[in-house]
């Protein structure tokens, strides 16, 4: 059930012999599932009895023994000792536990009496897949890493690219999002693009089939995920392999042994971090201070005071106000009775004001539930295997009303026609629907911080709407709203193994990959803010289907002439996307109880697209190796593709590897067992790049869909450019496989320096064009970095327990070698122009210039509060204060006047940080003892700014109806003299400490909020117990597992936001959930 | 033999595979279309002028208001939201920080009829009239723009080719002088007016016509007079274009709140206005001058004028302007709205409240470019320059205007001085909305003198123009800041 494919077709193509010697990673969890395993059906002949011992001839408990081709089996007791029914005394046993490597014994084998089992966790014997094949860690010569699979083990992922999190080196996995199923952001070294570095998503093939994401996939069928990161590895994949490849395995069927396994998993998840805001008491208190203050910049800010608003007293308990906030009078004393809070008015002490407070984020977030099942039936005989598996995942959101659910089905089938054929059939099936809210930004920023005096219903018990759609109460907007998404991924796939001759193999496959989304959406009447009714009913629905169809054919050849070992391989791949779509909208429907579009009255648009990209490839790799002493790989692929000007559409793409294994070497007999791995290996490839390139990009393109007076116009939208070639990467990469203590500890150590030339870039054009960019080949940018990883069996391995860490740890630093020749100074293009103290003079600093890196923020320096007026009397004039009279006050924000030439300025602005993550990695533990495990892991990620604008738009409050933040009262300057952090609070346009102009609000402003996104957090904690056999064997139940997760459990960060993982501006995010789940796990 | 046959057939399959995988690298574009397939016919001309005017109108839904009027003592902050940075217009504190719009949107626009005038002469049509009913509008709409970008920074970059490439001899260009400027657009004019057939309007008063082009030639000739030396030849040529203009099928309407409905688009008054169209494009400049929020208690018929709005109201008519209305001017009541909760909500402004369809407000006016009393005016305001009476003009503008109390307000002619000075006056009365104040104020010279954020400032005389942005000079390496800024 276990194995893939690919190590079944390494296994055919090799001596019986080295079944033993299979991939580790592969029957550690094969092992698992054989673990207490026993048969249907006995009808043995023969007993045989024998011993496992380990290297000190203790004892080995739970060890399983199977007859081999059967499913007769049984498990050693505590002594060590098994006694097992044969056919005959010809037949072969299967020795195998979980953390050992498996051997087989005839059952008439004399050594039965002391069997000893090797601890089975060296890298080196790793098979890993490799882009159309598979090689061993042995002889493998490129930077490929591999995950772990226990990540896969605990936790229910709605994305399984999350396990990807901390877990690999050279991989950069940010959950940007804690939406069910939401995918997260996956970067391998770096990326390779200068216009959208969060856009430079790695290729992701799964069995075999090329995948722009891997979306919808049960985490529950994954045998096995790996990274391909250097370009020796990638350039396999020529034209898509800059960015990294994600190799993914499903599982597939075993011959001989039928199980049906099944798991389940509940999850309770809530949101493990909110804002800090005030009180509705100090709400009020500061606000109405603040109203008062703003006079003196904006007369009229006072009518705020009196307005039905979350402050003012303009409210009353009729529907026509949608705040709590009013005056004490006859008519509304009664509601203070009913929960309600006075206090005496800041603004007019002899005045009460009453207020009901609501926490809008208690409202906003819930507690939910995740259910998620899985089936899973597999077996076969020698000539046929099957594996059939079926999923549901039912996963609620923290926040109310958004969900993920999902149906899964996968099957995978071999057949041996002959001892020359086998063919293989697969279908991956999934449906998923969803909701998500109509803006993250609207609920996550703006409705969690609504003020907290507006009304949740009014007097009448109808819910009211705060504020408007945009800022307001999310119960009540969130259920005027139906939406509905789905989802439909469909994987076809046939392939066969063709062995002609001894040693050649010739793989055809041919697959079908579909994705096909619709969805529609409605809103029904509703009041956008109270007394604004709005029965506009818009509706849309869209259908978009995705399909790909590919068929590749590989050729490959083994041969041995004594210490000299070839394989090579050729191979030629035919990929074609086809995208079909069309969506409408309307409005004007007459009720709020048909969501779909037969019911607008009006409509409002059409659309529709048909689109197609094709790529042709042939690629070949030569292995040799000398007594596995001297490996060396060459690999190259020539790739054709639609999308690029004719004069450019063909690349050639080589990569070359070599490396030396010391240990296999005589003379290192001295050094081990202290060390005994040492291998070093060095590549060098080259990758081409086309993602983001449009389908008929180079041809510049004319669209349609605008109108003028019902006449479509034909609006030239895209610049041609018949120049447009491929983006070529070339990476360097030096690296070093260590073991220790008979390889009980392991490093691999990995070096890379990637050039990326002629980068396909949105070159920003002068305004005066008409354009804003033109797609073109545009410069170099450098990747350079180092990745390490550690693995260690703390205890030794005669013990026990079992105790193994992990540890890993990624750097990136990217820097722009060269962008064309445009006249400036660096061939910059934008960026601002600021006092440089480096070179005491004036400069234009970041946008992009040789030299400099992607995305650098600036912004004007806060160096603390005047503390009085007479102190911001000598305040540099602030010319970005919109205000005709500049005159500073104390409370104020001091910012720095860094050219000192008593103005403040664009001038002042300086160097607060970059939105991306430099050093990435993760840590991670598991303890073995008996039945019990116990496994944690960690990681990091470091390096990268966030500009906190949801902080600082409710620090300024950028809107009317926004909570204040707590650190603005705990912090913040309230009278005369005070040393504050933070101004004092001004709501709304008087507030010119933080407003710094509409041109610079969302990107540059005041320092403070400008944080650090560094976190380390405690991602997984799972303790886990093997019930053993004896106990569940009256149930018929083999191999019961239950384990307790917690995920996502602490951010240890100082950041202040909801979620620190995405550098960038901040304009609220859906929270991490917090996680605590349940599993089970048994087989029959 | 088995073997050889094997590879055969190994080898023709993989010949055949590939023979027909390079041929499928060759593919079109179905639902867009490319450089090289376009320009060939009739309808493409039309679907490339069609362009055109979306982007005119992209213009019109907010940046021509900026340029045209934002910065005049019209207006001020509504005080009851926040200002959406508006202030640094009616305040002038613009800077090269704080610059308003970039001149991009235009130069697209340009771009378009740049398109047009490179490959429509190419193409073959079945009848010519339509053709250089084609290249009319987009030489008409060219001159616009570039009248546009001059009014605006002074000295700007021009462009008559496409842009096709990135070449940087072809994207970076320095600004121009406004003489250079000028000549192209009066070049410009003078090529659309020969291309134009006649005086009838091409499908509706949505579109440039002969007539568009004639009251566009009298304001650029008036500009060139006025800021250009152009002196006597230039107002004549405007009063000539005047004239011109009546040939169309244009009047004064009767009634001066006629103009403003929303079912009255295209009426006899209309020379020139941007077209615009629920669910075809959004709110314009008149959403953010629109209450968004309702007093708790208002009568039903003021209800029903405010209808739901999604506008800000972040700005408003100042009581400087307001108050310049005399009493029997029928126009202030057409023009604007003083609500029954002053503390709370300021004037509303009615010319352009668009209409209300399901319980919003589509803010979908058109923008009238030119309109007949804006002529009339123009053309007394040539003939003042030329010495001559302009009482004609300035009364029927006035008739309508003052109805009943015409007679109390008629107009009588004085000095050249007094004259302009009256004419500026109407002009703003007349006017007050349509995005002219401020290019008005620069054309007569009285922006230090009449706009209070101004006053005292004459000595500064680039604040007539606009700076540019940080962000277009980060990109526009040829490009230098606007003098004095």
């Amino acid at each position: 059930m276990i194995r893939n494919i690919q190590l079944k077709l390494s296994k055919s193509s090799s001596n019986k012999e080295d079944t033993i010697s299979s991939s580790m990673y592969l029957n550690r969890i094969a092992l698992l599932l054989f673990f207490v395993c026993s048969s249907f059906l006995v009808y043995a002949q023969t007993t045989v009895t024998g011993k496992v011992v380990d290297r000190d001839k203790n004892p080995v408990s739970s060890v399983t023994i199977t007859e081999k081709g059967t499913q007769n089996g049984t498990s050693t007791g505590e002594d060590g000792t098994f006694s097992l029914m044969v056919n005959s005394n010809q037949s072969i046993l299967v020795i195998s536990a979980i953390g050992k490597k498996a051997i087989e014994v005839p059952a008439s084998s004399s050594t039965l009496a002391a069997i000893s089992l090797e601890n089975d966790d060296t890298n080196i014997e790793e098979v890993l897949v490799v882009g159309y094949g598979t090689q061993s860690r042995e002889t493998l010569t490129t930077a490929i890493s591999k995950m772990d699979e226990k990540v896969l083990e605990n936790v229910s992922f709605a994305n399984p690219a999350s396990a990807l999190q901390g877990t690999v080196s050279g991989v950069r996995v940010q959950s940007t999002s804690g939406q069910p199923g939401a995918a997260p952001r996956v970067i391998i070294r770096g990326g390779t693009s200068i216009n959208n570095p969060n856009g430079a998503s790695p290729l992701y093939i799964i069995d075999g089939v090329i995948r722009s994401n891997m979306n919808d996939i049960n985490a529950d069928d994954i045998a096995s995920m790996q990274v391909l990161k250097d370009a020796a590895s990638t350039s396999i994949y020529g034209a898509r392999g800059s960015n990294g490849v994600v190799i993914i395995t499903t599982k597939s069927g075993d011959a001989n042994r039928t199980k049906v396994e099944y798991s389940y998993n509940l999850t309770s998840s809530n949101v493990g971090k909110l804002y800090d805001v005030a009180s509705a008491r100090d709400y009020i208190y500061y606000s109405r201070v603040g109203a008062q203050v703003a006079e003196r910049k904006v007369p009229g800010s006072i009518n705020l005071l009196t307005q039905p608003s979350g402050f003012g007293t303009g409210n009353d308990l009729t529907n026509n106000t949608g705040f709590t906030t009013q005056y004490l009078t006859d008519a509304n004393k009664h509601k203070l009775n009913e929960g309600w809070q006075s206090m005496a008015d800041p603004t007019d002490p002899s005045k009460t004001i009453i207020f009901q407070e609501t926490n809008w984020q208690d409202v906003l977030f819930q507690n939910s539930l995740s259910h998620d099942h899985h089936l899973a039936v597999s077996g076969g005989t020698d000539r046929a295997t099957v594996n059939a598996s079926i999923g549901y995942m039912k996963s609620d959101g923290i926040a109310i009303t958004t969900f993920y659910d999902r149906i899964s089905a996968n099957l995978n089938s071999d057949l041996k026609v002959n001892d020359k054929l086998t063919v293989n059939g697969k279908m991956m099936y999934s449906y998923s629907t969803n909701n998500v809210v109509y803006s993250d930004s609207e609920l996550f920023f703006r409705a969690a911080n609504l003020a907290p005096t507006a009304k949740y219903t009014f007097e009448d018990g109808t819910l009211a709407p705060g504020q408007a759609r945009n800022t307001g109460n999310p119960v009540y907007y969130l259920n005027k709203r139906d939406n509905k998404a789905a989802t439909e991924n469909l994987t076809l796939a046939l392939s066969a193994d063709w062995k002609p001759i001894e040693g050649l193999t010739v793989s055809p496959q041919v697959s079908l990959y579909k994705v096909t989304g619709d969805n529609y959406v409605f809103t029904h009447a509703y009041l956008n803010g109270v007394g604004n009714v709005n029965t506009t009913r818009p509706a849309s629905s869209a259908y978009n289907k995705n399909m790909q169809t590919q068929a590749d054919l590989i050729a490959n050849y083994t041969k041995s002439y004594g210490n000299h070992t070839f394989d090579a391989m050729g191979g030629f791949s035919y990929f074609q996307r086809y995208i079909y779509g069309f969506n409408a909208s309307g409005q004007g429907a007459a009720t709020d109880l048909i969501p779909t579009l037969n019911a607008s009255s009006t409509p409002v648009s059409v659309n529709g697209n048909e689109t197609i990209f094709a790529m042709v490839g042939y690629f070949s790799r030569l292995n040799y190796n000398y007594a596995q002493k001297y490996l060396l790989s060459l690999t190259a692929r020539y790739d054709g593709a639609s999308n690029l000007g004719a004069n450019y559409r063909w690349g050639f793409f080589p990569g070359v590897s070599v490396g030396w294994n010391m240990h296999k070497e005589d003379f290192f007999v001295n050094a081990q067992p202290y060390l005994s791995t040492l291998k070093i290996r060095a590549s060098y490839g080259v990758n081409g790049n086309i993602s983001g390139l449009s389908d008929f990009h180079a041809q510049g393109s004319y669209a349609v869909g605008s109108r003028y007076l019902d006449e479509s116009a034909v609006q030239n939208t895209v610049l041609a450019n018949p120049n447009l070639k491929w983006e070529q990467s070339k990476t360097l990469d030096f690296g070093v496989d260590l073991g220790f203590m008979d390889n009980r500890f392991n490093i691999l150590f990995d070096y890379y320096n990637r050039r990326t030339d002629d980068l396909i870039t949105n070159l920003t054009l002068p305004p005066s064009t008409g354009f804003s960019s033109i797609s073109t080949n545009l410069g170099s940018l450098q990747n350079k970095g180092i990745e390490l990883e550690l693995n260690a069996d703390i205890l030794p391995r005669t013990s026990a327990l079992g105790w193994n860490v992990g540890f890993n740890i990624s750097t990136t630093k990217t820097k722009i070698l060269k962008l064309p020749d445009n006249g400036t100074l660096n061939n910059r293009v934008g960026g601002v122009y600021v006092w440089n103290e480096a070179s005491n003079g004036y400069a234009w600093m970041g946008g992009l210039q040789e030299g400099g890196r992607i995305g650098d923020f600036y912004g004007w320096q806060q160096d603390g509060i005047y503390r009085t007026d007479a102190e911001a009397a000598n305040a540099p004039m602030d010319l970005t204060m919109p205000f005709a009279d500049k005159t500073k006050y104390g409370g104020d924000v001091n910012y720095a006047d860094l050219d000192r030439n008593d103005t403040l300025d664009t001038r002042d602005l300086t160097y607060l940080g970059n939105p991306y993550p430099t050093v990435t990695g993760g840590f991670s533990t598991s303890v073995n003892y008996k039945g019990f495990s116990f496994y944690a892991r960690m990681d990091y990620t470091k390096g990268h700014t966030i500009y906190n604008y949801a902080k600082i738009f409710l620090s300024g409050l950028w809107a009317p109806n926004l909570n204040i933040p707590q650190e603005m009262i705990d912090r913040g300057w309230k009278q005369d003299g005070d040393m504050a952090e933070r101004p004092q609070y001004i709501p709304g346009t008087a507030n010119y400490s933080y407003w710094r102009g509409s041109a610079y609000h969302l990107s540059s402003t005041n320092s403070e909020f400008y944080e650090k996104g560094d976190f380390l957090t405690l991602r997984e904690v799972t303790l886990a117990y093997q019930i053993p056999s004896a106990w569940t064997e009256r149930f018929k139940l083999k191999n019961v597992r239950v384990n307790v997760t917690g995920s996502n459990l602490y951010y240890f960060t100082t950041y202040t936001g909801l979620n620190p993982e995405d550098g960038g501006t901040d304009q609220g995010r859906y929270p991490i959930p917090r996680n605590f789940s349940v599993g089970l796990k048994a087989a029959f | 033999m088995k073997k050889s046959i094997i590879k055969l057939g190994l080898l023709a399959a993989v010949l055949s595979f590939q023979t027909g995988c390079n041929t499928s690298l060759e593919l079109d574009p179905t639902s867009v279309i490319t450089n090289e397939s376009f320009w060939k016919t009739e309808d493409d001309a039309r679907g490339g002028l069609t362009s055109l005017y979306v982007k005119q109108r992209s213009l019109a839904s907010l940046n021509l208001f900026i340029w045209g009027e934002a910065r005049s003592e019209v207006m001020e902050w509504g005080k009851v939201s926040g200002t959406l940075d508006y202030d640094r217009y009616y305040l002038n504190t613009l800077s090269s920080v704080s610059a308003g719009p970039s001149w991009q949107a235009v130069y697209s626009a340009i771009n378009d009829a740049n398109l047009i005038l490179k490959y429509v002469p190419n193409i073959s049509f079945a009848n010519e009239v339509n053709k250089n009913n084609i290249l009319a509008q987009a030489y008409v709409s060219r001159a616009f723009l570039y009248f546009v970008l001059v009014k605006t920074w002074g000295e700007v970059p021009v462009r008559t080719e496409p842009v096709e490439g990135a070449e940087p001899e072809v994207i970076q260009k320095a600004r121009s002088s406004q003489e250079e400027v000028f000549t192209l657009i009066k070049d410009d004019l003078e090529k659309a007016n020969s291309l134009f057939s006649s005086y009838g309007f091409v499908k509706s008063r949505n579109y440039w016509s002969k007539a568009g082009v004639q009251a566009l030639k009298a304001d650029v000739y008036l500009w060139t007079a006025k800021r250009l030396n152009g002196g006597n030849a230039d107002f004549q040529t405007a009063l000539t274009a005047c004239d011109e203009v009546a040939k169309a099928d244009v009047s004064l309407l009767p009634n001066y709140a006629d103009l403003f409905k929303y079912g009255n688009k295209n009426n006899k008054e209309v020379i020139m206005a941007i077209g615009n169209k629920e669910f075809e494009v959004g709110n314009n400049y008149f959403a953010n001058l629109y209450s968004s929020r309702l007093p708790n208690e208002i009568d039903p018929t003021t209800n029903e004028i405010i209808g739901q709005t999604s506008g800000g109201m972040v700005w408003t008519v100042t009581d400087l302007v307001k108050n310049q209305f005399k009493d029997g001017d029928l126009r202030k009541a057409a023009s604007v709205l003083d609500m029954p909760a002053p503390g709370f909500y300021p004037t509303l402004i009615l010319k352009g409240r668009g209409t209300l369809i399901s319980g919003v407000r589509y803010f979908t006016s058109d923008f009238v470019i030119y309109r007949y009393a804006d002529v009339l005016l123009m053309k007394a305001e040539a003939k003042n320059g030329l010495g001559q009476d302009p009482s004609t003009e300035m009364n029927l503008v006035r008739q309508r205007a003052y109805g009943t109390a015409y007679e109390a307000n008629k107009f009588v002619n004085g000095s050249t001085v007094q004259n302009d000075q009256a004419i500026l006056q109407e002009r703003l009365l007349e006017l007050m909305f349509e995005g002219k104040r401020w290019w008005d104020l620069v054309r007569f010279h009285k922006a230090f003198e009449l706009v209070p954020t101004l006053k005292g400032k004459a000595d500064q005389k680039h604040l007539e123009y606009f700076p540019i942005s940080e962000q277009v000079l980060s990109l526009e390496p040829l490009v230098e800041q606007t003098d004095g800024y």
